[in-house]
């Protein structure tokens, strides 16, 4: 299968500024198209392991990213994303046209693909075995998951939404680039220093963002699921002892359903997939400071069969 | 004064060792109950509890608690 790699820099351009790609991540196809200098690079620099399906196939997203002729592009250039060719978001600064398109797949992904159960959190896998992560931002969910699988051999299966299938409760991988901010950015920097990231761009309503590039591998498996095994809330506190709280499940149900996108949406059969997935799952309440430490913890959880 | 369940609720519960979690089919909240507060309400909808029993002082707070939930109601 042609990945996005496959193609020249030119051509990969010609047909993102034409009548665009269809990227394939994980279950979905999103065809995008942008003549956005940046949104090429980024896809070329992020995505270039990613499966481009064919042209003349169905595509769940259709997203275009273009610079709006309006009043404000004499002020300051900008960039607007269209859905299926309607404009649903305030547009932004130019500078952030690719972290634009990662948001705007995020959107699509969380308000369009019902058939799932959909958590606001990182997830990885071992062995078989997924760690479900949710986390309001700022909580460390992404470094902690950046560093798991840059350095810790964890799967990635997302970073940002993990998708939990209604009829048998597997997890469906959605293996796309890893969005750090701020400070952040600087300690995978240092702690995965072969990880390959975006440039950093500032002043965005996070502050400032770049995305790291998903591992090979974990894109190589994106069609194979994973069954939940732990459920982990973590929280980065400075000079913190590592510490690992056990979460009765009422607990843990509650919590989750606060970080689910859609599961008001879905009613009863929601409230039966997430108590499903509570009751193969073990909570956790997990402060850490230090990411060796961190990373100790989650391998001595994968070593217990 | 009877009290009944809603009618339209199933009751959907999973309980476990800090409670249970119930579906509330006609608001779509979800609600972390007491184990007790489980049992009177699949009590209340079995019938398996009397008049004399409902009318206890004890019970009043649980019950009015339910009612605000629109888990339970007068009849």
């Amino acid at each position: 299968m042609l990945t996005v790699g496959q193609l020249s820099r030119g051509e990969l351009d010609r047909q993102l500024a034409g009548a665009g790609i269809r990227l394939g991540t994980g279950r979905f196809t999103t065809c995008l198209r942008s003549a956005i200098p940046s949104v090429a690079d980024g896809i070329h620099l992020l995505y270039a392991d990613y499966p481009l399906r064919p042209a003349d196939g169905f595509a769940d997203f259709h997203l275009q990213l273009t610079r709006p002729r309006n009043l404000r592009r004499w002020l300051g250039p900008q960039v607007t994303l269209l859905y299926d060719g309607r404009s649903l978001f305030k547009p932004l600064p130019l500078d952030q046209a690719f972290p634009m398109f990662e948001w705007g797949l995020n959107w699509c992904v969380s308000s369009r693909a019902n058939r799932y159960l959909i958590v606001h959190a990182a997830v990885i896998e071992k062995g078989g075995r997924a760690a479900i992560l949710p986390a309001p931002p700022g909580s460390g969910k992404s470094t902690l998951c950046a560093a798991l699988v840059g350095r810790g051999g964890w799967r990635l299966l997302s970073d940002e939404l993990t998708l939990l299938r209604l009829d048998d409760g597997e997890i469906v991988p959605l293996p796309r680039p890893i969005s750090l901010k701020n400070g952040s950015i600087d300690v995978i920097r240092d702690y995965v220093p072969d990880s390959v990231m975006s440039r950093p761009v500032t002043d965005t309503v996070k502050g400032t963002v770049a995305h790291v590039r998903a591992p090979a591998a974990s894109v190589a498996r994106a069609a194979d699921t994973a069954r939940p095994a732990w459920v982990v809330f973590p929280r980065y506190e400075a000079s913190a002892a590592l510490q690992a709280v056990p979460l009765a499940r009422g607990d843990t149900f509650m919590q989750l359903a606060g970080n689910c996108f859609n599961y008001s949406l879905l009613g009863a059969e929601g409230f039966t997939a997430l108590a499903g997935l509570v009751e193969q799952s073990a909570g956790l309440r997990f402060t850490y400071s230090v990411l060796d430490e961190a990373l100790a913890y989650f391998d001595a959880l994968a070593a217990v069969p | 004064m009877q009290w009944r369940i809603v009618p339209g609720q199933t009751l959907l519960h999973r309980g476990w060792e800090d409670g249970c979690v119930l579906y509330n089919d006609l608001s779509g909240d979800t609600h972390l109950l007491t184990d007790n507060a489980m049992q009177l309400l699949l009590a209340l909808r079995d019938g398996d509890v009397d008049a004399d029993e409902l009318a206890a002082p004890e019970l009043a707070t649980v019950l009015e608690t339910l009612a605000g939930l629109d888990l339970i109601e007068r009849c």
